[in-house]
């Protein structure tokens, strides 16, 4: 049987295509086994991370006059915006009330992580993502202390149990609050430019009688050491939420009975809106 | 042995002249181009969200999953996934490196992770399920057999030809997805640093070991696993192509059986001997990527092990049943 001169070509491409491939992956296939099982660290330097490191510091700041407002936000659950049905929080509601006011206003990005106290948000801050998104923003809005003081009261459905005592609400205030400071001061460092606005706190336990006078003492104490802080910077400001919430915890509180609901980050967002123009 | 090549020969043509390996060109042609117009479209949809920033789209992305650590409602499985996906991110951020750099090069790198556990062992089945039970279908298998060859040639031969074209397939579709890819995100990438070596281990990952390699070198490391993969599965359809006297049939049979390994490999974590089943075994490529295996003990040397054993198991079988077995319709 003699084959015909396009079999004698199909046969010819044909072999030798796959014996070059197959060469090809068995030494792709040995590498790979080799790469795995024998790994060896090294650290990564390549040519051109300086470079785009450096170029990265020089156009992270941005200039509020040609690109308006460029929020980023860090902290715990309240800058997440955990309670709103919708999802959205007091910053992607203040930057919604802005674009509505026809302000260019952009959310760059959002840190906030449910149950985050103050020193894991220290620790993020140096990260260079986190230091890279932050330097993107010309408004940082900062909501933290809430979990420290309340000793994480947000675990839901146990809140009895969880509820703090008079007692720790104030105990675990001064350790707090100075790495509130800490927090604070990197912000400015990282990003000097940059608008901070700090979230005060509310007092979501003013329906449990016997913590409704300790909370409110505690959460005005903090407020208070917050402006302290806030008023040596001018680029810092505290925007009050206390006052809001005193009365309103029907209304402004979602179900858990610790964040706020929609209507209560609208709230806390047309305050900010307010603040800022 | 001077009579295996013009067997090997044969074989070949057969198959470009049945169309199979055309079939495989064809589906790859038409696959592809809907894989990167769907990823064009999510490239253009993050770029309205966070500009041409990665980085910030990264850490956003790394925040996300922080989140979900939190939740009681998350499955402890999904967390240990979720730790390991944020350290990577969080070592890419660091070195300064994006992971998902736009272009046709991580686009094909990113397609052939996706498709070394089903999408390529299915293309191979095309040829692999049909080289024995084909003949058998058609009929021919009587005129092969009463040549003046050893059976075993015979069967030898065929083997040979499957290795040639699993190695082809291979290829093809990396050369199809650069190429078609590379018209919509541009042909550059190949020396972009990619990171491997993660190790999963108690804590989330051991980044003693990490190291930088160019993704050309990623690349072929994949190929060179997936290969194999390819080589394993081929020799178990080869082995139901030689069992059951239908195409079809032994189609089938192959595909439930991967289809079954997609489905295991995302719930059998808890069922720990599934681990010694050929298709829980498919994603080789993850220990390039440091994904964390489907189930607890698994690593590199575990999984070509499981493979070369069922591999050769079927090689057995096969040769066994094909040289004894009579020929009757």
């Amino acid at each position: 049987m003699k084959p015909s001169s396009s079999s004698a070509r199909i046969w010819r491409i044909t072999s030798i295509a796959s014996i070059v491939t197959t060469l090809l992956l068995i030494s792709g296939f040995v590498y790979a086994i080799n790469d795995v099982v024998n790994p060896v660290g090294s650290s990564y330097t390549a040519e051109s991370s300086t470079d785009s490191a450096a170029q990265n510091g020089s156009q992270a700041a941005v200039d509020p006059a040609t690109e308006g407002i460029r929020v980023a936000a860090l902290g715990d659950s309240l800058a997440k915006g955990t309670g709103d049905d919708e999802g959205s929080g007091f910053v992607r509601r203040t930057v919604n009330l802005l674009q509505q006011q026809g302000v260019d206003a952009k959310l760059v990005a959002n840190l906030g992580i449910n149950g985050q106290k103050t020193g894991q948000v220290i620790e993020s801050l140096d990260e260079s993502g986190v230091q890279h998104t932050l330097r993107q923003a010309n408004v940082i809005m900062l909501s933290i202390g809430a979990n420290d003081l309340f000793n994480g009261g947000e675990a839901l459905g146990n809140l009895d149990e969880q509820a703090p005592t008079a007692n720790q609400l104030l105990t675990n205030q001064p350790k707090a609050a100075a790495r509130l400071q800490k927090i604070l001061d990197r912000l400015a460092k990282i990003n000097p430019d940059a608008q901070i606005i700090y979230l005060g706190l509310y007092n979501p336990f003013g329906d449990l009688k016997e913590l409704r006078i300790p909370g409110n003492q505690a959460v005005s104490a903090w407020n208070m050491k917050a402006a302290g802080i806030t008023n040596t910077n001018e680029h810092m400001m505290v925007i009050p939420t206390f006052d809001l919430f005193q009365n309103n915890l029907d209304q402004y509180l979602s179900a858990d009975h610790f964040h706020p609901n929609g209507d209560g980050y609208e709230q806390i967002a047309t305050r900010i809106v307010q603040s800022i123009r | 042995m001077n009579s295996i090549w013009p067997l090997v020969q044969n074989e070949t043509i057969k198959i470009i002249k049945k169309k199979r390996f055309y079939v495989i060109l064809l589906v790859l042609l038409v696959l592809v181009p809907m894989f990167t117009y769907a990823q064009m479209r999510q490239a253009q949809e993050n770029r309205t969200k966070f500009g041409d920033d990665w980085r910030t789209e990264l850490q956003q992305a790394i925040t996300d999953n922080q989140n979900s650590l939190g939740s009681d409602r998350v499955p402890e499985e999904w967390k240990k996934y979720r730790r390991i996906f944020i350290q990577q991110m969080q070592y890419y951020l660091q070195n300064d490196v994006n992971p998902n750099e736009p272009g046709g090069v991580t686009f094909t790198r990113e397609f052939l992770n996706n498709s070394s556990s089903l999408f390529i062992p299915l293309l191979i089945m095309t040829i692999a399920s049909d080289l024995v039970s084909g003949e058998r279908t058609g009929g021919t298998i009587k005129m092969l057999l009463t040549r003046p060859v050893r059976r075993w040639k015979i069967l030898f031969s065929k083997l040979i030809t499957l290795t040639m074209f699993v190695s082809l397939i291979v290829v093809s579709t990396f050369i199809i997805c650069y190429a078609i890819s590379g018209l919509v995100f541009g042909y550059s990438g190949f020396t972009i640093p990619v990171f491997t070596g993660f190790q999963p281990s108690e804590a989330g990952v051991d980044m003693a070991t990490v190291h930088a390699v160019d993704q050309w070198q990623f690349i072929l490391m994949q190929m060179g696993l997936i290969w194999f993969v390819g080589l394993t599965v081929g020799l178990l359809a080869f082995m139901v192509s030689v069992l059951v006297r239908s195409t079809a049939a032994s189609i089938v049979i192959m595909m439930a059986a991967l289809i079954a390994g997609t489905i295991l490999t995302n719930m059998a974590s808890s069922w720990s001997s599934a681990k010694y089943l050929f298709m829980v075994n498919l994603g080789l490529t993850n220990y390039l990527s440091g994904s964390p295996a489907p189930i607890e003990g698994m690593t590199l040397p575990f999984s070509l092990a499981v493979l070369a054993i069922w591999a050769a198991a079927s090689l057995v079988v096969s040769f066994a049943v094909f040289t004894k077995r009579d020929v009757m319709n």
